[in-house]
C-alpha cells in the first residue's frame, strides 16, 4: 500500500477512534475533536457569522498555512471524506482512468459554493452544516454508520449470550451496548449520498467541483513550495494526465494544475520514465496559470445568491436568529443542550458536527428537524422521552469543537438550566386518576417535585417547585403515563449564557439547583410530615395510610 | 454429642416393668438414661445446637454494618441454610440511585459484600448482584461493584436491556398477572433480597417487597395501570426471597425513595426469611417522617399479610437481637 494509501487509512481510522472514544467513552485522553476544528471552510463559515474567532480553529489555520507549502494534502491525505470518497470510487472504478465528462469550468462551482456560503455567513447565516466536509462526514458516521455497527455488534452480542452463559463469562453476558438512535438520519444519509452519487460520473467529484474547504485550500495552493515538478525525460505519454484523481494535469504532462493537485503521487509511482517528482527544486517552466478574475462574474452571482438566501432564511416566521424582537415562534421542543449559548450566538457557531449527537451517554440530544426553520436544521436538542440530561454529565459541552455548547466544570454544570418541567394534570395519574404514582418525584435529581395532599384528591398530587427544577428531563422520561407524559420539560426560563456563571446568575434570579439541598438535614432538626398546609388529609406521610 | 448404638428411641420391650430385668438389661436401661440425660444437659448448655424450632423468625444485629450482617444471618442459622454448595444466588441491593452511602438511598456496599462473602462462604456456584437501576447504569452501580470486586469481577451488574427479561405469569396475582422477569431470577436457586430502609412517597416504604421491582423490566405499568400496592403484593407472590436482609444502618426516613431525606444513622440489619415480617419490623422499629408508625399503615404490607404471603404481626413473632 502506497503512503498516501497509509495515511488515508490511518487518518479515517483515527477520525473513527476518536469519534467512538467520544461515544463509548473511552480515549478521553485524546483531543476528541481533533478532526473537528481542521476544516478550514467550516471555520471560516463559523467564524465569519459569529463575528468572532474561535480559538480551537488554530487547527484549520495550520492546515491552510500547510498548504502554502505542501499543497492540497490535506485532501489528498486527511480529509475523512475525501477518504470515503476514495472508498466509494475504488468500489465503482476500477482505475481513475476515466475521461473527464464534466466540463473542466465546473470546477468553478466550488469557488462558487465559497462565495455564496461566504456571502451567507456575513449576513449571520452559516451554511457550514450543509456545505463543509467534515461536519458533512462527522454528522453522517456520528448518526448513521456508528450506530449501525452497535446495533449489529448487539444483534452478535444477543447470539453469543447463551454460549457466554454456559461458560460463565459474566461481563460479556451482560454487556449491554448504549444502542442510540437519531432523528433526521433519512436526511443526513440523502446528503452523504448526493455527495457520494458523484463518484458515478467521477471520482472524487464533490473534491473537484463542490468541496468549499477544498476551494479555499486552492486559494493558498497556487504554487506550493513542495509541488509537481517534470523533468526533460517526459515522453508525453499521458498515462499520468489519465489517471490523476483530481484531473489536474493538463494535455501537456508537463503542466499542473497546483491547486487542484491533492498530491496524491500517482503520477509520480505511475510515470514510466521517471519523470516526475514532487520536491520544491525548480526544474519545470509552467505555463502562468489564467488570472482568478477571470471567474469574476460567476462568483458575483454565487455572492448575490447567497445573499438571497440568507435573506429569504432570515425572514422566515420561525428562524430564531438575528434581532427578532418579541415577535418569536418558540417550539416547545427547543430545550437545548446545558451550556448551551443564547439562541443567535448558538445557531451561528453550531456546524452539526453530530459530535455531541453521538457523545451523549442517554442518546437524549437529537437533531433538530424544520421547527426553527433552516437555520435550526439538525441542531441538538433534549428530547426527554429519549434520555434524561444526566445533571452530572458535560460531554456534550467538553466535545463541542465550536463552543456553541460551553465546557462546564461540574459545579457550574449543575447550574446550567435548560428548561422547566410542567405537569399536565389533566394527564397525570395522581391528578385525573386518583393513582398513587409519583415516579417524578421518585426520580427527581434535583428534589424539584413536591407532593402535596388536597382535600379533594385521594393521592398525594406532584407540583413543581420552579425554582428548584433544571428541566433535566428525568420526570419527563421516567413518567409512567403514555404517549403524551403527564409532566413534560419545556425550555422555559432557560439559562443560555455567553459568559459567566451559571450558578451566580442562577442564585440572583432565586434559582436552587443543587442535586442536594445546601443544608443537610441533620437528625438533630427532623422534618416531621405533614406541615400544616398538606394536613388536610389522613395526617400520614406521603404513602402511608390507616 | 454422644451417639448410642442402634434406634435411640426405640425401649427394649424386655425392659417393660413387669417383664423379668436381668442385670444385663438393667446395666443397659440405666447406660441409655445416662446418655439421654447428658444429652440433653449437654444441649441446654449450647442452645444454638438444638434444632431448627428454636431459629427465630426476626434477626436484629446492631453495631458495624458489616459484623452485624454476618450476625443477623448467622442467628437465622447461618448463610448455609439458605445457600447450598453449587448453587447458583442472586442478590438484590437498591442500586437505582447514584448517591454516596450517606444519603441512604440505596445498599451500603459493605452489606452486599458481607452477602457476596457469606454466600460464596456456602459454596455458591454462582453470585450475581442485580438490579433494574433507574439512574445511569454504571454510576448507580459504581459503589457495590467496587466492593464486590474482592470476590471477583462482574459479579455486579445493571441491567438494562428487554433481552435479559422474560416473560412470566403471576399464578397469584390479582392485578398483575403476568411481568417480565429478569431470566437469571428465574433459574436461580437462591434468591436474597437485601434492600436499604427508606421512605417511599407513593409506597410508603421502599423494602424487601417494592425492591422486587427492580428485577422486572414494565415497572411504570404498576403506577399506571394497577394500584401500586396490590401489584407490589401480586409481584411478591411470584418473587419471594429466601433471605431479606433489609440494610439499616441508615435509614432514610424522609422524602424517599430518591432523597435527599433526613437521615437516620441506626445501625441496625434485620433478618427474616419472611419478607412481610423484615418489611413490618423495618416500618415499627424505625421512625418514618419524625412519627412512629405501624407496619399496617404500609398498604403493602397489610395486604401480604391478609393474604398469607407472611405475618406483619410482628410482636407475635421470635424476634432475636444481638449486639456486635
Amino acid at each position: 500500500m502506497t503512503l498516501q494509501r497509509t495515511v488515508q487509512v490511518g487518518g479515517l481510522a483515527l477520525f473513527l477512534l476518536l469519534l467512538a472514544g467520544a461515544a463509548f467513552r473511552f480515549a478521553g485522553w485524546l483531543p476528541q475533536d481533533l478532526f473537528l476544528r481542521l476544516d478550514p471552510a467550516a471555520a471560516l463559515l463559523t467564524g465569519l457569522s459569529a463575528r468572532i474567532w474561535i480559538g480551537g480553529f488554530f487547527a484549520a489555520l495550520a492546515v491552510l498555512m500547510a498548504t502554502v507549502v505542501l499543497g492540497r494534502f490535506f485532501c489528498g491525505y486527511l480529509c475523512p471524506l475525501g477518504t470515503t470518497i476514495d472508498g466509494i470510487d475504488a468500489c465503482l472504478h476500477r482505475s481513475a482512468d476515466i475521461p473527464e465528462k464534466c466540463p473542466p469550468l465546473w470546477r468553478r462551482f466550488k469557488y462558487g459554493l465559497l462565495v455564496f456560503s461566504l456571502t451567507a455567513a456575513l449576513l449571520g447565516l452559516s451554511l457550514a452544516f450543509l456545505v463543509a466536509p467534515i461536519p458533512l462526514v462527522s454528522r453522517f458516521f456520528a448518526i448513521i454508520v456508528l450506530p449501525l455497527f452497535q446495533q449489529i455488534a448487539d444483534l452478535l452480542l444477543q447470539a453469543a449470550a447463551p454460549l457466554a452463559n454456559r461458560f460463565d463469562l459474566t461481563g460479556l453476558f451482560y454487556l449491554q451496548l448504549p444502542l442510540p438512535r437519531f432523528e433526521w438520519q433519512g436526511l443526513t444519509l440523502f446528503l452523504m449520498l448526493l455527495i457520494l452519487a458523484g463518484s458515478l460520473w467521477q471520482p472524487r467529484f464533490w473534491c473537484r467541483y463542490l468541496c468549499p474547504a477544498g476551494a479555499m485550500m486552492a486559494l493558498f495552493a497556487r504554487r506550493p513550495f513542495l509541488r509537481r515538478q517534470v523533468t526533460e525525460d517526459c515522453v508525453d505519454c499521458g498515462l499520468c494526465a489519465r489517471a490523476c484523481p483530481a484531473r489536474a494535469i493538463g494535455d501537456d504532462p508537463r503542466f499542473t494544475l497546483h491547486h487542484e493537485c491533492i498530491v496524491c503521487q500517482t503520477c509520480r509511482r505511475i510515470c514510466p520514465t521517471q519523470a516526475v517528482a514532487f520536491s520544491t527544486r525548480r526544474m519545470d517552466k509552467a505555463p502562468r496559470l489564467p488570472a482568478f478574475s477571470q471567474y469574476r462574474r460567476g462568483l458575483l452571482t454565487a455572492g448575490v445568491c447567497g445573499v438571497g438566501t440568507a435573506a429569504l432564511t432570515l425572514s422566515g416566521a420561525r428562524h430564531l436568529l438575528g434581532d427578532t424582537g418579541t415577535r418569536r415562534i418558540i417550539p416547545p421542543n427547543l430545550i437545548r443542550p446545558p451550556g448551551a449559548l443564547p439562541e443567535d450566538d448558538f445557531l451561528r457557531r453550531c456546524y452539526r458536527c453530530g459530535a455531541c449527537l453521538a457523545a451523549c451517554p442517554t442518546n437524549t440530544l437529537q437533531p433538530l428537524g424544520m421547527e426553527t426553520g433552516l437555520t435550526g436544521l439538525l441542531t441538538p436538542v433534549i428530547a426527554p422521552q429519549m434520555g434524561p440530561c444526566d445533571p452530572q454529565c458535560n460531554a456534550c459541552g467538553q466535545i463541542c469543537p465550536t463552543e456553541a455548547i460551553r465546557p462546564l466544570p461540574q459545579r457550574e454544570r449543575i447550574w446550567a438550566k435548560v428548561g422547566t418541567a410542567i405537569i399536565l394534570r389533566n394527564k397525570c395519574l395522581a391528578w385525573e386518576l386518583d393513582r398513587k404514582c409519583l415516579v417524578c418525584d421518585e426520580v427527581c435529581p434535583y428534589d424539584a417535585i413536591v407532593l402535596k395532599k388536597l382535600p379533594e384528591i385521594k393521592a398525594p398530587v406532584p407540583f413543581v417547585i420552579e425554582n428548584r427544577c433544571s428541566g433535566c428531563g428525568f420526570c419527563e422520561h421516567h413518567c409512567p403515563v403514555e404517549a403524551q407524559p403527564a409532566i413534560v420539560v419545556e425550555p422555559m426560563e432557560a439559562l443560555r449564557l455567553t459568559t459567566g456563571s451559571y450558578q451566580e446568575k442562577g442564585r440572583s434570579l432565586g434559582l436552587t439547583l443543587e442535586p442536594r439541598p445546601p443544608i443537610r438535614r441533620s437528625e438533630a432538626q427532623p422534618t416531621p410530615f405533614p406541615s400544616t398546609e398538606d394536613n388536610a388529609g389522613s395526617g400520614l406521610p406521603p404513602g402511608f395510610s390507616e | 454429642m454422644p451417639s448410642s448404638p442402634g434406634r435411640p428411641f426405640a425401649l427394649n420391650p424386655t425392659s417393660w416393668p413387669g417383664t423379668p430385668m436381668n442385670r444385663r438389661s438393667f446395666i443397659k436401661h440405666n447406660a441409655r438414661i445416662i446418655l439421654w440425660a447428658s444429652a440433653i444437659g449437654f444441649g441446654i448448655r449450647l442452645p444454638r445446637l438444638a434444632g431448627a424450632s428454636q431459629t427465630p423468625d426476626i434477626a436484629l444485629a446492631t453495631g458495624d454494618r458489616t459484623a452485624a450482617t454476618r450476625a443477623a444471618v448467622d442467628l437465622l442459622g447461618g448463610m448455609g441454610r439458605f445457600v447450598k454448595p453449587g448453587q447458583k444466588v442472586i442478590i438484590k441491593p437498591n442500586m437505582s440511585f447514584a448517591g454516596g452511602p450517606e444519603d441512604a438511598t440505596d445498599t451500603h456496599p459493605d452489606v452486599v459484600r458481607e452477602l457476596v462473602g457469606l454466600c460464596k462462604e456456602a459454596g455458591a456456584q454462582r453470585i450475581r448482584v442485580l438490579d433494574h437501576t433507574l439512574r445511569r447504569e454504571e454510576r448507580c452501580i459504581e459503589g457495590v461493584q467496587k466492593a464486590c470486586e474482592v470476590h471477583g469481577d462482574d459479579i455486579v451488574q445493571a441491567v438494562s436491556r428487554s433481552r435479559f427479561f422474560e416473560s412470566t405469569g403471576i399464578p397469584d396475582g390479582r392485578q398483575m398477572r403476568e411481568t417480565e422477569v429478569m431470566g437469571e431470577v428465574l433459574e436461580a436457586d437462591v434468591l436474597i433480597a437485601a434492600p436499604v430502609a427508606k421512605s417511599h412517597s407513593s409506597a410508603g416504604v421502599s423494602l424487601s417487597m417494592k425492591g422486587m421491582m427492580g428485577l422486572i423490566w414494565n415497572r411504570g405499568i404498576m403506577h399506571s395501570r394497577f394500584d401500586l400496592h396490590e401489584s407490589i403484593v401480586d409481584l411478591a407472590s411470584l418473587l419471594k426471597p429466601d433471605l431479606i436482609v433489609v440494610d439499616g444502618s441508615r435509614v432514610l426516613s424522609t422524602n424517599g425513595p430518591g432523597g435527599p431525606g433526613h437521615v437516620l444513622k441506626r445501625d441496625t440489619i434485620i433478618a427474616s426469611r419472611d419478607m412481610v415480617a423484615a418489611d413490618a419490623q423495618a416500618v415499627a422499629m424505625f421512625e418514618w417522617y419524625g412519627r412512629k408508625l405501624k407496619p399496617r399503615n404500609v398498604k403493602h404490607i397489610r395486604i401480604a399479610h391478609e393474604r398469607g404471603l407472611g405475618r406483619m404481626d410482628v410482636e407475635n413473632l421470635r424476634r432475636q437481637q444481638i449486639q456486635v
